[in-house]
Parts: structure tokens; sequence; C-alpha cells
């Protein structure tokens, strides 16, 4: 990366404001488990109780700590999305890259491969596969990840085509260099910015989404969720813990999904203003 | 006097100075054969004996020099120990005027003496008929009556070369050598030496003009030899030294000297000129590195000493291999020129042979010949959309032709493509028109400059690429501190830019640079430094050059043969002075009085027409008959051009 934009970004508002937040929660993910202060499974404590000084955020109906429980479930939604956003990443990058170079029937069998994955809705399978075959949350990650990555694929594609034709390529080229070195030194690093918008669209969705798919509990209810919490809690909407059950993990993911944006938007900007035009429309 | 012809003839001279190990060759095996009536020149630089040839045959050369070989006069053996008969001989029948007129003359004696003194001395008149014949001679050099009973010190350099030129005439010898005859002398008197030396050729004398000034050479001289440290490396007819120079010195040589009509900027000759101690016997067989192409000539004889084995303009030359370090290197003959050179003169670096490429239904390059001779700069010029970027990229291997053969250093490149493009792509360096887009802004400038040597692995050692990172940023006049290595292609301007792509495209030291409109994207100041770089390299390295431009002005100061094309076809081609100042294609003059301004309305590009019969030119062309729209011409000689065209400018039979 160039020095110079290091720089640029220490003075960029939007990504100060998204490392920081999403600093803030992936330790709080990471260390959840060594900071709750109760297992978020005993419950043994006073169902639905407001806020005091041993549960900072109230009990639940199961008699379970909120905030333990808070903890867990940002733990399962990020690694959910992280897991599902690289897998996506990886396979979109390297499917995009290899049918732009290369073309002819690989890149036909692989594009015609993406036109159909991006016709299925993803949300559908998933709840299907859920509700059908009760996989591990891991495991749907990486089906969300096969059904997500034509997007990336498409756009990865298109700026190969572009770059391709770009004259630092074929100087290259010229200079006797094979498929794999362009693609390792010149391919790849151009497109940087790229993989950080497909990398934070696809986190961005694979979250939301396991916070779907918990919400319609499809997952082992047992499985601390953020979806699941705040399905749990509209069912006392009537009651007043909105602000310290229902809340928590709205706001915890909103956060977390607009955390990323930052990030991806403010990185887009200082490495290339160019190319986040070009993509923006490519990647929904 | 005798009837029968004149002649000189010299049999394998060899002339050593001094002796032991100081001893300096001054020339080695000399064979030339000149008859009456006829003119040689001997050229060569400085140091390289044309002076000792002259005193040689006049049996001039001090005591201690050895000789061996035998010069015939008029079939007779000159005997050069009978210091009476040679005494004879001289003047009277052999004559020379030395360089340096003013030097030569004695100073405590009047002109007029001087120049009747061989005719007293030689018993031929006395005294009062020897002045008149001298003055006669004085006055039909130039040198005034008035002026004839000065001392040698009155006179200007240009006048006592005349009084030496009247001097060494005046006994009418059957060969005059003139040692330089024009080095002091202007542009106008040049003409009196030209008239004089006419006269004497019509009248069956032989003479031998040693000189340095080429274009006087051309037009006094019948043949030319090449001297290089004491060999001749090329005899060729004086008409071609300057259209088709067969020898890279001789190349090089032409290069150098500044004419009327070549536009290009002055080149010179790669490194210096030796001077050549007597070949020690068992010292010539060192090992040497296993590179096919020489590089830069400092490394080994740094001490100023020719190549003890080999052919003596090995360090210099552009296009020397392996074999030219080793053995004799004949004297052989080459179309009608003499020429010392294993590789047979000069080599054709790039062949492309009826090329043609189609984008999609339209034609881009009918078939096309492009031939580039190694050691020159080829310039490729026409308007935009003329094919000529295409032809360059098929010539660098790139782009593939849909028909036709391509040889490069007469290898198949088709062939050697498929087979192992790389070591290919390693011979041939391409500068690109945009710099800023020839490379990636990712990369910084050590990294862009590197590129080569990291895709051609060639150097483990990271040390010994940063030397030859470094060695090639400073060859092209970039700084090589770590500050300016670091940097990013964003933080530098266009010049610099383009000096990182030449220095990239060198840096694996190719025998061919393909620019494609290198300076077109800088401004004219850059510009300018940027070509003078090029053309500083081209010296330096001995690189051929493919050039690639629309701009005729620029084309004018470095090109060497120059390749019009229009619409894919190659319309004239030949040398540039050639072909800038009597352009015989229509399309040529256009392309030259546009870029002097004027221009016409005719013949632009609004009034064109599509045809698909006949030359691609006919409906701009002002000169267009009826056969033009029928058939398409094809290229042919003209001089010393080649032109595709029916009724070419200038031609004293028009039409086929």
């Amino acid at each position: 990366m160039h020095g110079k934009t290091v720089k640029d970004l220490k003075h960029n508002p939007w990504f100060l404001t998204g490392l920081s937040l999403t600093g803030f929660f992936f330790v709080l993910a990471m260390v959840g488990p060594w900071v709750a202060p109760f297992s978020p499974w005993d419950i043994s404590f006073n169902p639905i109780s407001p806020p005091d000084g041993k549960h900072l955020l109230g009990v639940n109906d199961g008699g379970q700590d909120i905030l333990s429980e808070l903890l867990y479930a940002l733990r399962n939604t990020i690694t959910f999305g992280l897991l599902s956003g690289c897998t996506a990443l990886v396979s979109g990058v390297l499917t995009g890259v290899l049918s732009g170079w290369f073309g002819g029937l690989l890149d036909a069998v692989l594009m015609r491969i993406a036109d159909i994955l991006l016709a299925i809705p993803a949300i559908m399978i998933l709840i299907l596969t859920a509700a059908v075959f009760r996989p591990s949350p891991a495991f749907l990650a990486l089906i969300l990840a096969s059904i997500t990555w034509p997007t990336i694929s498409k756009a990865i594609r298109a700026q190969t085509l572009t770059l391709k034709n770009s004259l630092h390529v074929k100087a290259a080229f010229q200079m006797g260099a094979g498929s794999w070195y362009i693609i390792r030194h010149h391919l790849l690093p151009e497109m940087f910015p790229l993989y950080l918008i497909g990398f934070a669209a696809k986190i961005r969705m694979a979250m939301f989404m396991e916070a779907s798919l918990a919400f319609l509990g499809l997952f082992d209810p047992s499985r601390k969720s953020l979806g699941m919490m705040i399905s749990y809690a509209l069912n006392y909407y009537y009651l007043d813990i909105w602000w310290n059950w229902l809340m928590p993990p709205i706001l915890c993911l909103s956060l977390v999904i607009m955390a990323i944006t930052f990030l991806a938007i403010s990185l887009e900007d200082v490495l290339d203003p160019r190319l986040r035009e070009a993509v923006m429309e490519k990647t929904p | 006097m005798r009837s029968e012809i004149k002649s000189l003839e010299i049999k394998n001279l060899d002339v050593v100075y001094g002796n032991g190990g100081h001893a300096i060759q001054a020339l080695e095996n000399v064979h030339l054969k000149m008859v009456g009536g006829q003119c040689l020149a001997l050229v060569g630089e400085s140091g390289s004996g044309k002076t000792t040839f002259g005193k040689a045959c006049l049996g001039l050369l001090p005591e201690s020099t050895r000789i061996r070989g035998s010069i015939y006069l008029n079939s007779e053996k000159i005997p050069y120990e009978d210091k009476k008969t040679l005494q004879e001989i001289r003047w009277k029948k052999i004559a020379m005027a030395f360089q340096n007129g003013a030097a030569t003359l004695n100073p405590s004696h009047r002109i007029i003496n001087q120049v009747a003194e061989p005719l007293i001395e030689h018993g031929i008149e006395n005294k009062t008929g020897a002045r008149v014949r001298a003055a006669k001679a004085l006055e039909k050099m130039g040198i005034r009556s008035d002026a004839h009973r000065r001392y040698p010190h009155q006179f200007s350099g240009g006048q006592a070369q005349r009084i030496q030129l009247a001097m060494a005439m005046i006994l009418d010898p059957d060969v005059l050598i003139l040692d330089e005859p024009t080095s002091a002398l202007d542009a106008l008197s040049k003409g009196l030496v030209h008239r004089v030396i006419a006269e004497k050729k019509s009248r069956g004398k032989v003479i031998v003009l040693i000189t340095h000034d080429l274009e006087f050479a051309l037009k006094s001289a019948d043949t030319m030899a090449v001297l290089y440290l004491g060999q001749i490396m090329e005899k060729l007819p004086a008409q071609q030294m300057f259209s088709n120079p067969l020898h890279p010195y001789t190349l090089a040589l032409k290069r150098s000297y500044p004419t009327m009509n070549g536009a290009r900027d002055l080149g010179g000759i790669r490194g210096d000129a030796f001077y050549r101690t007597v070949h020690q016997h068992g010292h010539g067989d060192e090992k040497d590195s296993p590179h096919s192409h020489i590089q830069v000539p400092e490394s080994s004889h740094k001490d100023g000493h020719a190549p003890p084995t080999g052919c003596l303009f090995q360090e210099r030359c552009t296009q020397a291999i392996e074999t030219c370090r080793h053995g004799h290197i004949a004297f052989e003959k080459v179309e009608d020129h003499d020429v010392r050179c294993i590789r047979r003169g000069i080599v054709t670096m790039l062949d492309l042979n009826g090329i043609k490429k189609k984008y999609g239904s339209a034609a881009a390059l009918h078939p096309i010949n492009l031939n580039v001779k190694a050691g020159e700069i080829f310039s490729l010029v026409g308007e935009t959309g003329s094919g000529k970027t295409t032809l360059a990229m098929i010539a660098a291997g790139v782009l593939y032709p849909d028909a036709g053969t391509r040889f490069f250093e007469d290898r198949d490149m088709d062939n050697w493509i498929k087979k192992d493009y790389k070591s290919l792509a390693g011979k041939i360096g391409v500068i690109y028109q945009n710099p800023a887009e020839s490379i990636s802004h990712r990369f910084t400038v050590r990294e862009i400059v590197a590129e080569p040597l990291k895709i051609h692995k060639v150097f483990k050692d990271k040390e010994e690429k940063e030397k030859r990172v470094k060695a090639c940023l400073a060859d092209v006049h970039l700084s090589t501190d770590n500050a300016f290595l670091e940097r990013y292609p964003h933080e530098l301007n266009m010049g610099a830019l383009q000096r990182i792509c030449i220095a990239r495209a060198l840096v694996l030291d190719p025998s061919l640079l393909i620019a494609d409109e290198p300076t077109s994207s800088l401004d004219p100041s850059v510009q300018a430094k940027v070509l003078k770089l090029l053309l500083d390299l081209q010296i330096k390295r001995g690189l051929t050059m493919l050039f690639v431009s629309h701009d005729m002005g620029l084309v004018r100061k470095i090109s060497d043969r120059i390749g019009v094309m229009f619409q894919g076809q190659m319309v004239e081609t030949g040398p540039a002075s050639t072909v800038l100042e009597q352009p015989c294609h229509p399309y040529t003059r256009l392309l030259i009085q546009s870029a002097r301004g004027e221009f016409s309305s005719e013949m632009s590009e609004e009034n064109r027409t599509a045809n698909t019969e006949g030359c691609s030119f006919a409906s701009r062309c002002p000169h267009r008959q009826d056969l033009c729209t029928i058939k398409t011409p094809s290229l042919r000689s003209l001089g010393m051009a080649q032109v595709a065209c029916h009724f070419p400018l200038g031609a004293k039979d028009p039409g086929p």
C-alpha cells in the first residue's frame, strides 16, 4: 500500500469512526466469554427483571443475564459474517480473475454458474437448508458464501478485462511475464479496493442474514444470536423492556454493519476514488 | 613519361613503429591496388594509420620503423633500400602533399623557391625556368603572384596547404598522395582542390586522398578505403559511403560526420580508438564471459590497448558476437564492397516479410516488408491510423500477424515465440507512448525498473540487482538515491516517468529497442532531453532502434533510415536524408510540407474517398493519372530509396 495512503487515512473521519467501532466490537466479540459476568445459559436468575447493579442489562424471560447473552451473540454473529465473507471473497476473486484473464471455456462455464446463482434468492435457500437439514452455523455460512460469490466474481472479472488491456499489463506481457506473474503482481494488487468493497458487502449481508435466520428461529435455540434475542424480546414488547432487552441487540447489529460500511467507504475513497464509482453499480 | 597505365599497388604492407613492448602496429596487411584515372580515399579516425600509409609509399618513415610488404609503382617494385633511385622516384613519380602545410614548409625560404626546388633538384629546369613554372603552379592553386615572394609564416593555414599542393604537383607525378588537403580549407577552396583532383584523374594519374572529410571524399574519390587501427575495414565505391555502408565502423564513421543533406543529429562511435601494440603471442586465449552480446566497452580495455585477438573493432562494434573475439577476420567480398567482418558487414536485425494484419474486416496492414539493420535507427512515419504501431508491435512480438514471416537476428520469430517467448522478450525493449499508463501505479521506481529482472530472474543476489537498477537509472540521468527509488509514479512528472520507462526497457540490455511515439506525451523541452538521451544511449549501447513517430521534424533529427506508411502500406523507404530531401512519393512530400506548416487543402484527409482498386493515396494525390486508380503500385527501387508510386516525383522515366 502506498505510504501516502496511510497518512491520508489518519485524517479521514469515516475511517477513524469505522475503525474504532469495528475494533471495539471485534475485541468485544473476541474477549466476550471472558468478560461476561455470567454464563448466558445460566437460568438461575429472576426472570424479566430490570437492570440493577448485578445485571447491567437486566434478566430475560428465561432467567438469563442479558449482557452475557449479548456478548455471546455478538461473537456468533461476527464469526458467521467473517467466515461467510472471507469464503465468498476468496472464491469470487479467484473465479473472477481466472475467467477474466484466461477467458474461453473456463470463463463461459464459471460465468454461467454465476448467472444461475445470481438468479436464486439467497434467503430462500438458507431458510430451506436450515429448516430441512438443520446444519451447523458454519456450514450455513459456507452455503451463504457459495451463493453470494458471483457478484464479487463479476466485478473482479470486469475489472480484470479492463486491466488486461491496460498498457502496464501489456508491457509486463511484452517483457516476458507469465500469467501467474501478471495475476499476482499486476491484477490482484490493482483490484485491492474492489475486494474491500466486496468483502464489506458480503460481511454485512452475512451478519444480517444470520440475524434474520435466528430471528426466524431456524438455529439451535440454545445458540446465542442477536436475531434470536430480538425475536424473544419482541414477545414481551408490551412490557417496559425495550430499552434494556430489545435495544442492545438491535443497536449492536446496526453499529457493526455501519462500522464496516464506514471502513469500506473510506478505504475505497482513499485507495482509488475512480474505481469506486465504477464498482458501486456492480456490487449490490 | 610512360604511356602505359599508371598504377600503384600495395601488397601486404605492415608497418610497426618502435620496438619491444611499446612497439605500435600502425598498419597491418594493407592490400590495395589503384589504377590511373582513379582516386582512392583513405578515411578513418585519427591514429588509424592514414598518414603512415602515405609516408610509407614515399619511403619517408623513420629508420627504426619495421616495414614489411612491397609497393609497386607502375608494376615495378619501389626499391626503398636504394636511396638514389628512391630519390629519383620521389616527387617525380610519386609525390605527397602533407597535412598541416605551414609546418612542413621551410620557414626560411620564400615559397616560390620552395615550390621550384624539386624542379631544380631533379635537373628538369634551370632556376629561372623553374621559377616560372612554380609561379604558374601557384597561381593555379589560387596564390596570387604578388604573394609568391613571401615567407610561409605570412600565409594562412589554407594558403599554406594550397602551396603544399602546388609543390607536390610541380613535377606532375604519376601518383599523387594528398594528406588532408582540405582540412584547413573553406568550402570554396575545397572546390579548387576538387577541380585539381578531377583534372589529374582525367589525365590518368593515380590519386590517393587521405582525409577525414567524408563529403569531400564522396565528391572526389571513386573508391573509399576505411582504415581502422591500421587495418582496412571496408573498401567500397565512394558513392555508397552514405547510402550503403556495410561495415559497422563505416556506418559509425558516417554517422559522426556532419553533412548538408542529413539532418540527423551527429552520433559518435562508442568508446575511444585504441592504439595498437604488436601482438604478443600466447596472450590471446583469455576466457571470456559467455555473453554473446558485448556490453559497454569499458571493461577489459581500459588501458587503451586494442583487442589482442579477433576483430579490432569488436569492443566498439554494435553487433559483435563471441566469434568476433577470436581468430582471423578475413577481408571478403560482400556485394561490391570488400568487408573485413566475420558477420559479412552489418547484419539485419529484424526482417519482416509480407506481413498482413486485419482487425475485424478492416485491414490494418497490407502485405508490408520491414527490415532493420543492426545499430541503426529506423523510423516509421505516417499519419495516425496508418498502421505504424501495429507494425511495431508485430515487430516486438506481442501482436501476431495474419500472414507473413518474421525474423529476428536470423531466427524465425513465430517459432521462437512458441518455444521460448521469454528469451525473445529479453532481447527486445519497448517504450510506449504513454509512460504513466505503461507502468503500474502500485510499483515504486525501484520495482518498475527491476520488473524485467524479476520476470527473467536474472539476479539471485539482491545487491547485484540493485546495482543494475541504479546503473540503468544513472544511464537515463535519474537520481539513484533510496528516497527516489521508493517513490511512486504519481509523484513524478512525465519526463521522469518516460525516462524510467526507458531504463526499464534497457535493464535487460536488449539488442532492439522499439519506441512507439516515446515523446508525444512530453512537452518540447522534456522531449528534447529524452531524445538526446535516447541518441546517447543508442551510441553507448549500440542499440538498434525502431522508432515510431508522426513527427517529421523529430524523425529528421534521429533517423538513419525512414519508412513512410500510408494506410497499412509502406509507400516509401530509404536513407533518411534521401527521403526527407528528395521525397519520391507524393504522400511523403505532403507529410514534409505539412510538417513545415504548408497545408494543402487538396491533399487533405477530407478529400478522401474510399477506393478499393489502385493506389490508396490516389484520391488525395495531385499527380494522379488514370493508371493510379486501376493498378496498385508496388514498391520499386528509385535511386537509394524504394517507392510505391506509378509516377514518383523527380523520376526521369515516369510510369512503369
